[in-house]
């Protein structure tokens, strides 16, 4: 058994001394609007009148099936996390790695990469708009060369989906850019060791490259994660939802319930349960990390 | 190290700086005397009339206006609470243009009893916050004035929550017409659509006019053999489809039954019409699909690239038509007639908030922005159509927008002007409750109906239990 | 073995030019709309290049927005934003990285959690919250939060890079008799340079182009930001497109010049932290 006193030793004094930034901003900011969410939940509250205690039916509604979209808005986000996490770390990592090479020009390269995620929506979307057009659009064009046509891109209840995480693969920007500074951070004596070693650049790549990239790997994922769960702008700027509520996408939905339908008790509640699922599968993933990421200060690998 | 903790400070200062600037400055705004005026003594605006004549008898007033908008919208509002304030000088009126997201930052505001004087507001909001008590009812004040009266107002402007409960009236009326190119006729060899309602296109009629001005890649036009459907260069109409109680209304439908508690849009006549609407899009090829629709420019832009030959559209389309009228030979139409003549009346209430300490002030605002004669730009642009009545009944107040500008043609005061004061129908935000609910149920089924998956009755059948559990009731029985 | 590392370099410059294409796509079109007129702007087939240059749509945008205010404005949030985050994130992910404390890796999960509620049921609460404090309608919402730790997201990122700088060297510090203070910013710090530029220009973006957070803090037009500004271009029944082309490129420039400046300083601070490791 630890003694207190031992517990709380210089490093642990430090270490809290240290975090209380973040620990303070959390009370402050943070946990109390999270506390007020989580009454509304169990209310009916429209903001505008005052709040209604209804005990936890704004849940059971959404589990029973009394609101018909919540199964519907859970499934479609789920797909369109599923797809897009992994494509968009496995091209924002690739694109990294390009990017990573002594080449001439990087610096612009770079920024051109980076460039469409600071394109504003609105511009971007009219751009997507028009290459998901089933008739006249690029995307279509370029596949009749390949004798496929007629995809309908966003307008198809299947292709709709699909065709929003292709759009997002335009956005890796963020995600680059983490990996490109993570890239940096990898001493370039160990590249030369594999070298001396007569190593190619796979095991460059598989034996150093990757293994210390995992941390990085690690907090895109978390970060892709958590993002994705809560997609929004492209559901309510390119297809409000549709077609046939195939792209309703969690957030879209929540965000329709508490500003749309004024009912802040039932989006308070949809927004809880995505919190669970988000918590938990978050949870998940570090509970795994121990087995794959790197760590220098855990001294395990 | 020591860099960057006098880093942190100047920061702080900064922080602390600009903190303390605006706090004043929202300071200023809240220092004003409470009038205590409450609308049971509204009658003393009678009073408030005469003592204008003594502008130092009056307590320095600030009233909060929201509102949203076009840029030349925004322009021509705050030129019009200059020349109010100018006229008041004891009333400051602070305007608050909110560009986007407007009921959610409202709804903010109304969170923390920050609610602004008065403003514009989405009509069916506005009915559900004046349901809660929210908002004021403007017969209280209208019954006790003396320029204007409740009758002077066109019906279709009016939000009313409950019997004699008026939460607010249109800042603007918007109907609905045909607008389309006369290059398009000409090149066709049609005659010029009707702009009399009486004798207005009958559906048949429309059609083949449409057919007649649809025209494919070659130039065929969609009656001929030849013509290629997927190839189109030039539709013969849009239509901007949420606006289909146009034709629901002229097919004698309705949305929901008289007290609200039956869903009538799969009833025969109202399935039909919608039908007929999507008959326009995938049996005659005369209109684009919501998906070709989505990469067509808007009105005037679609018109004058001849990428349409009509469309059947609010009046709004005017300002942009008005400013295109250069290059772009245009005309207004009376929309085309099913069973009864219709068109759907629509516009969002400016409102008096509750929060309010000076409701009389806030009327004084309300009475001046409800006047044409004060915004007559945005009249005379062709984005607005007036309020009250007289400006479409008394030939010298309708010669000052309706005519003489690039925006109002010849036919337009029958096409729109008159046709809307006769057969104009109040949109479904103007009686409906939990009416954002119902559509989100009844739109994806639609848009099935329109892309042509399903017919308008099996899609509309489909969601009637749907939509029928969700039916609260309407606000007054229209 | 020349050849074949000629035909890497060639690959590589290939699919860097192909992708860059793909990523100049909506900035040339932004560019291209902002010098046309409304009625070019959708037209399909799309021009792609204008007939006629109508620079005047910029002139015409910047009389519509109050430009220098707008630009003022975003500018101080946007300086006190990124000054916050950057002073105090990087200490508390050395504390979550480097320290070891009793309950560290559940007060992490507490506060990764901040992220995983969606900020929708949040805002009316947090509104209501600033408003009992009277600061809203100030930049302090917007602002002051970034000064604690410049939150969750920040702090995590930056955990993860303190994880990969190697044990010896704090360990070696521990041993001469260093303060865990000291070692963080005289040993960790300099380390940390290229994450913390991507901490800092990840808070100059997301602050410059914020929307909500302005549109719901400030209710006075004097106090409005550029990415506000942006959206007046759209009105009730119809948006003025080619003015909002013209104004959004405008905005765009600083961000661009911020972006393209700051990721050549992380790639600096990397050499130096190279010739270290």
């Amino acid at each position: 058994m630890i003694s207190g006193r031992k517990l709380w030793n210089k490093e642990a004094r430090a270490g809290v001394l240290f975090a209380s930034p973040v620990i303070a901003g959390y009370l402050i900011f943070v946990l109390g609007p999270m506390i007020a969410s989580f009454i509304f939940s169990l209310s009916e509250y429209n903001v505008i009148s005052p709040l209604k205690f209804i005990g936890f039916s704004n849940y059971t509604n959404l589990i029973d099936g009394t609101d018909p979209l919540f199964y519907k808005s859970l499934g479609v986000t789920a797909y369109y996390v599923i797809l897009s996490v992994p494509l968009q770390i496995l091209l924002a990592f690739m694109v990294a790695l390009l990017l990573n090479h002594p080449i001439k020009g990087k610096t612009f390269f770079r920024t051109i990469f980076y460039m469409p995620t600071i394109v504003p929506a609105v511009a971007s979307s009219m751009i997507w708009l028009w290459l998901f057009d089933p008739d006249l659009g690029l995307l279509n064009q370029l596949l009749k060369v390949f004798g496929i046509s007629g995809l309908q891109w966003i307008y198809s209840e299947n292709l709709a989906v699909p065709s929003l995480v292709l759009m997002s693969l335009w956005t890796i920007g963020g995600t680059m850019v983490i990996f490109l500074a993570g890239l940096q951070g990898i001493p370039r004596h160990l590249y030369e060791s594999v070298e001396v070693d007569g190593g190619n650049w796979l095991h460059k790549l598989f034996f150093i490259t990757i293994p210390l990239m995992t941390p990085t790997i690690f907090f895109n994922l978390v970060m892709g994660f958590i993002g994705s769960f809560q997609v929004f702008g492209q559901a309510y700027i390119m297809t409000q939802g549709g077609p046939n509520n195939a792209t309703l996408f969690y957030s879209y939905y929540l965000y329709r319930e508490a500003f749309e339908f004024s009912s802040m008790g039932s989006a308070s509640a949809i927004a809880w349960v995505l919190f669970i699922v988000i918590l938990g599968l978050t949870m998940m993933v570090f509970k795994t990390s121990a087995l794959w990421v790197y760590s220098e200060s855990e001294g395990k690998r | 190290m020591r860099k960057t903790a006098g880093l942190a400070w100047t920061g702080m200062i900064a922080l602390s700086v600009i903190v303390s600037g605006c706090s004043s400055n929202s300071g200023n705004s809240n220092t004003n005397e409470v009038s205590g005026n409450t609308v049971n003594n509204t009658s003393t605006n009678t009073a408030n009339n005469t003592v204008q004549n003594e502008p130092e008898k009056h307590d320095p007033v600030t009233l909060k206006y929201t509102f949203w908008g076009s840029p030349n919208e925004k322009k021509v509002q705050e030129a019009a609470i200059k020349s109010f304030t100018e006229k008041y000088p004891w009333i400051k009126v602070n305007t608050l243009h909110i560009p986007d997201a407007y009921t959610t930052k409202l709804t903010t505001m109304a969170s923390s009893n920050q609610m602004p004087d008065i403003g514009l507001l989405n009509g069916d909001v506005a009915l559900e916050w004046a349901s809660q008590g929210r908002i004021y009812n403007i017969l209280d004040f209208l019954n006790n004035d003396p320029d204007v009266s409740v009758n002077d107002i066109l019906p279709n402007t009016m939000y009313y929550w409950d019997e004699g409960k008026l939460a607010g009236v249109n800042g603007a009326l918007e109907a609905f017409a045909l607008f389309y190119n006369k290059d398009a006729f000409t090149d066709a060899g049609l005659p010029l659509p009707p702009t009399k309602a009486d004798e207005a296109y009958t559906w048949d009629q429309f059609v083949e006019t449409a057919q007649k001005l649809t025209l494919d890649q070659k130039g065929h036009n969609a009656l001929d053999p030849d013509f290629d459907p997927k190839a189109i260069k030039q539709f013969g109409v849009t239509m901007p489809l949420w606006a289909y109680m146009n034709g629901v209304v002229s097919n004698g439908g309705q949305f929901i039954n008289e007290d609200g508690t039956e869903f009538k849009l799969s009833d025969p006549e109202a399935a039909e019409a919608i039908q007929q609407w999507a008959d326009l899009i995938n049996k005659y090829h005369v209109a684009p699909s919501p998906t070709q629709s989505k990469n067509l420019p808007s009105g005037a832009t679609a018109l004058q690239s001849r990428k349409v030959a009509m469309t059947m559209d609010g009046q709004w389309s005017l300002v942009d038509l008005g400013a295109a009228s250069k290059k772009l030979n245009f005309g207004v139409g009376v929309a085309p007639v099913m069973k009864n003549k219709a068109t759907m009346t629509l516009g969002e209430p400016i409102v008096i908030f509750k929060d309010t300490k000076h409701p009389e002030e806030a009327w004084m605002l309300y009475k001046w922005m409800m006047n044409p004669e004060n915004t007559l730009e945005l009249q005379t642009s062709g984005l607005w159509m007036p309020v009250l009545k007289k400006w479409y009944e008394n030939e010298d107040l309708v010669s000052k927008w309706a005519a003489g500008n690039p925006a109002h043609p010849d036919g337009y005061q029958d096409a729109v002007m008159r046709n809307a004061f006769d057969n104009g129908f109040p949109n479904t935000s103007y009686y409906v409750k939990n009416l954002s609910k119902i559509n989100s149920i009844i739109d994806p089924a639609l848009e099935q109906v329109w892309l042509g998956k399903a017919t308008a009755e099996e899609a509309l059948a489909k969601i009637k239990p749907q939509v029928e559990k969700e039916l609260k009731g309407v606000y007054t029985e229209r | 073995m020349i050849s074949s590392r000629f035909v890497s370099k060639s690959l590589i410059y290939l699919l860097l030019a192909a992708g860059a294409c793909l990523c100049l796509f909506p900035f040339y079109w932004l560019l291209r709309s902002s010098v046309m007129d409304q009625s070019d702007i959708f037209v399909i087939p799309p021009i792609w290049m204008p007939h006629d240059w109508l620079f005047s749509n910029y002139r015409e945008a910047l009389t519509i927005l109050p430009f220098n205010r707008y630009f003022l404005n975003t500018f101080i949030i946007v300086v006190l934003e990124v000054s916050g985050v950057v002073l105090s994130s990087s200490i508390c992910a050395y504390s979550f990285a480097r320290l070891r404390w009793p309950g560290r890796n559940l007060v992490f999960m507490i506060i990764l959690t901040s992220m995983m509620l969606p900020g929708a049921v949040t805002l009316i609460p947090q509104y209501v919250g600033w408003a009992k404090l009277g600061a809203t309608n100030t930049f302090i919402p917007l602002t002051l939060p970034a000064w604690f730790g410049g939150g969750a997201f920040n702090v995590f990122l930056l955990r993860q890079f303190f994880m990969t700088i190697p044990k010896e060297l704090d360990e070696a510090a521990l041993v001469d008799g260093a303060g865990y203070f000291r070692i963080y910013s005289r040993i960790m710090l300099p380390l940390l340079v290229p994450a913390l530029v991507v901490v800092g220009l990840f808070s100059f973006l997301n602050g410059w182009n914020d929307f909500m957070g302005p549109l719901i803090y400030l209710s006075d037009e004097k106090l409005y930001t550029l990415a506000l500004g942006l959206q007046t271009f759209k009105g009730m029944y119809n948006a003025q497109w080619h003015l909002m082309m013209a104004a959004t490129t405008v905005v765009l420039m600083p961000a661009m010049l911020v972006f393209f400046l700051g990721q050549k300083y992380f790639v600096e601070g990397i050499v130096m932290t190279g010739l270290k490791g």
